[in-house]
């Protein structure tokens, strides 16, 4: 059996007009692997992971942790679950490592072994100098490495980590990467979920890509990959009537998605960029318009995306 | 354990809000204080003693000293000075004798006294001859800070009782001395020695006579006649405490939204601990709160204001099921609000109504009718009478029904917050 095996997952909230929130989700996570959600926000993502930390229960289907359902063995669950929240949940005004003690005694530990293990985290997510400073004193970065470290104290079998660098710098942002990559190396199953298509590609062995509560498209990032065929992505940022175009070119040939953004921004699947690019020069022109940035991409989760959805991520 | 580590973090939290902590202790402290002082620092609602100054230019003409002091004695104006000083009204005035009428007038303006009173010169003559035709009345001066009403009030009455009796004493003399003459004695040293007699008659008598009986009741509690009443700092500060400690219960209990916005408590949802455990500890650091403002409160109100509780058991037990009210209804006005700010809404109005139905404003202060019955329908209302029986020395006998009503209060009150508790976060 995977290590985390969920079958026919589905959240409906408010129902029956509520919106479902996940539906029907099936996926497998197996022992010392890397797995990202990856999808939008208001994907399903955080409802996911938060029925697989048995903080709400799934309308229907279930979920094995460890071999142990999150509906029916939820004490189970949460012994061998480390969660890392999208919002840092700490109290601002206890010190670092008196937060990380609270957190400890709340997974059971105490003593010396606590105290031993707070100073490891401590050490891991580098903090031991500011250990002693309230946490409302911390930078967003900091407030985030302990985020993370409280939910390390008790040796989890399993980390999720649900959106874990947003909002916060690039050096913390590496740091928490790196971390999460050295976590796995010990051997933890690692469930990530992001909407930044980067950090997918950077740390998953697999991903699973989430749209309006459905796993739309499952798999090793060649695999995924693989869906969009020869296309590459064109991005096109217009100093006017990118809408105007982007319906244009929807309906031209050799363009097999597009998608549009407020800021301009139009992006495009082309099965041959270099043919296309002219008409595109041309069109802009007809319509009055200047193309004040293009680029091209080889195919990327980003693309995988925007050919299933017709919608880029950031949408 | 766990339960423990939780109730010792959210105790922390609130032990370290300034704002929070002058509400549980302070407010109640400054309220106690300014109405004990109010009304004086002794037994029951007593007013202040009326800082007054007396001036008496009634004296004598001159003559020799041992005459002259016995004149003194004599006069009207010594009459109202005795009076003012006398040792039993010391509890109502606070009297100094001046010299002069300037100086006692510039010490009502100054605020050094709250009332002068000014005997006028010739005052006695006046008083003998006042039926004499031609005669204006004199009257005594009563200068008063414009601001003072009760204080020179209660001068006035006692200047003009003493100036009555004076009057009444000269009309019992000239009528003995008209029915004298009527009868035809017209020896002077006779009629002058009647004249004396009589008016000293009259004073004497008016002075046994008491035209008011005034009798205590029977104390409520047996054996409690021979304890000192409580203090009014100490009656206050029992209202007070009870109303502040409601307020303590909900803002640590509304830690309880804090952690639900703040994803802490979310988050502790995702650990091993157990639901039941993570309430049970909010629930005991809500009662560990409240508990210890109440005991500091009594602390404080025994040392500064000098309060006695009464016997230790039910003043322990009072206090415990103080405790137990404020941090049930704390918790229940808190679990069905969405946000910190519904829930101060929300239980503020609740324990104001409560404040005011069960009468905390009141102190202990002895209630009947209607009110006495209506505030039993109030936690707090039983509580306050708990503690109005133990400060007159009441025992166990005496506390046992405001005990039981009130635990039996925090009971209903501890069920329907974890249900509400329970219904939002199964």
């Amino acid at each position: 059996m995977p290590a985390i095996q969920v079958e026919d997952l589905h959240k409906q909230f408010d129902p029956p007009k509520g919106p479902v929130a996940v539906d029907d989700v099936t996926f497998a996570i197996e022992e010392g692997e890397i797995f990202s959600l990856l999808g939008p926000n208001g994907a399903g993502k955080t409802t996911t992971i938060s029925m697989l930390s048995c903080l709400l229960r799934p309308d229907s289907g279930d979920a094995w942790v460890g071999g142990h359902s999150v509906s029916k063995e939820s004490d189970r669950v949460r012994e061998l679950i480390g969660v890392v929240p999208q919002e840092i949940a700490l109290y601002e005004d206890l010190s670092g490592r008196e937060n990380l003690l609270f957190w400890g005694r709340m997974y059971g530990m105490g003593g010396a072994e606590l105290n031993t293990r707070v100073d490891e985290v401590l050490e891991l997510i580098g903090l031991v100098d500011r250990q002693k400073d309230r946490v409302d004193k911390y930078s967003g970065g900091m407030k985030r490495r302990v985020n993370i470290g409280a939910a390390l104290l008790h040796r989890p079998r399993f980390l999720y980590l649900d959106e874990p660098t947003v909002g916060i710098d690039p050096q913390s942002r590496r740091s928490i990467l790196d971390g999460v990559k050295d976590l796995n190396r010990q051997g933890v199953t690692v469930l990530y979920t992001t909407h930044y298509m980067e950090e997918a590609q950077e740390l998953s062995d697999r991903v699973g890509i989430m749209d309006q509560g459905k796993m739309i498209a499952l798999g090793t990032q060649p695999e995924l990959v693989r869906l969009v065929g020869e296309s590459t992505r064109v991005d096109v940022v217009l100093d006017r009537e990118a809408e105007s175009l982007a319906a244009r070119w929807r309906e031209a040939e050799g363009i097999a998605t597009v998608s549009s953004s407020e800021d301009g921004r139009v992006s495009l699947l082309a099965t041959d960029a270099n043919t296309l690019m002219p008409q595109l020069f041309d069109d802009a022109r007809a319509a009055d318009a200047r193309i004040t940035d293009i680029s091209l991409a080889e195919p990327n989760l980003e693309t995988v995306f925007l050919h299933l959805t017709g919608r880029a991520l950031r949408d | 354990m766990r339960a423990l580590s939780i109730a010792w973090k959210d105790i922390r939290h609130i032990y370290r809000d300034f704002a929070a902590l002058a509400m549980m202790l302070v407010a109640p402290l400054l309220l106690a204080a300014a109405l004990g002082s109010a009304f004086g620092a002794g037994d029951n609602f007593a007013l202040p003693a009326v800082h007054t100054v007396v001036v008496d230019l009634d004296l004598p003409a001159a003559t020799g000293s041992t005459d002259r002091a016995a004149a003194e004695r004599e006069r009207a104006g010594s009459h109202i000075v005795e009076v003012l000083t006398s040792p039993e009204l010391d509890d109502v005035l606070d009297t100094t004798v001046l010299e002069s009428a300037e100086a006692a007038r510039a010490a009502v303006d100054e605020g050094e006294a709250d009332v002068a009173v000014i005997i006028p010169a010739g005052l006695s003559e006046r008083l003998s001859q006042a039926s004499a035709p031609g005669n204006e009345p004199m009257v005594v001066e009563v200068y008063k800070d414009p601001a003072v009403t009760v204080g020179p009030a209660i001068v006035s009455a006692i200047v003009g009782s003493v100036t009555q009796s004076l009057d009444g004493a000269r009309a019992a003399a000239s009528t003995a001395v008209e029915l004298a003459v009527d009868v035809g004695e017209v020896d002077p040293e006779k009629l002058v020695a009647l004249a004396g007699a009589t008016a000293e008659a009259y004073v004497s008598a008016a002075q046994q006579t008491e035209a008011v009986s005034i009798a205590d009741r029977g104390p409520n509690i047996a054996g409690g006649e021979d304890r000192p009443d409580p203090n009014v700092a100490s009656q206050v500060l029992v209202g007070m405490m009870i109303f502040f400690m409601l307020f303590g219960g909900a803002t640590a209990a509304r830690s309880i939204i804090d952690e639900h916005r703040n994803g802490t408590l979310f988050r502790l949802f995702t650990t091993p601990t157990p639901r039941s455990m993570i309430l049970a500890g909010k629930y005991v650091g809500v009662f560990i709160v409240v508990l210890v403002q109440s005991v500091i409160l009594l602390l404080v109100g025994w040392l500064l204001f000098g309060a006695r509780w009464g016997a230790i058991g039910p003043v322990i037990a009072l206090t415990l099921a103080g405790a137990l009210v404020a941090s049930s209804l704390g918790l229940l006005t808190v679990s069905f609000a969405k946000t910190p700010a519904q829930a101060g809404a929300g239980s503020a109005a609740i324990f104001v109504f409560l404040g005011l139905v069960g009468g905390n404003f009141m102190g202990t202060a002895n209630v009947e009718g209607t009110f006495a019955s209506v505030r039993r329908f109030t936690p707090n209302g039983w509580l306050i009478e708990g503690w109005g029986e133990v400060l007159y020395g009441g025992s166990w006998g005496n506390v046992a029904v405001p005990l039981l009503a009130s635990v039996a209060f925090s009971l209903v009150f501890f069920l329907l917050a974890t249900w509400f508790f329970r219904r939002r976060y199964a």
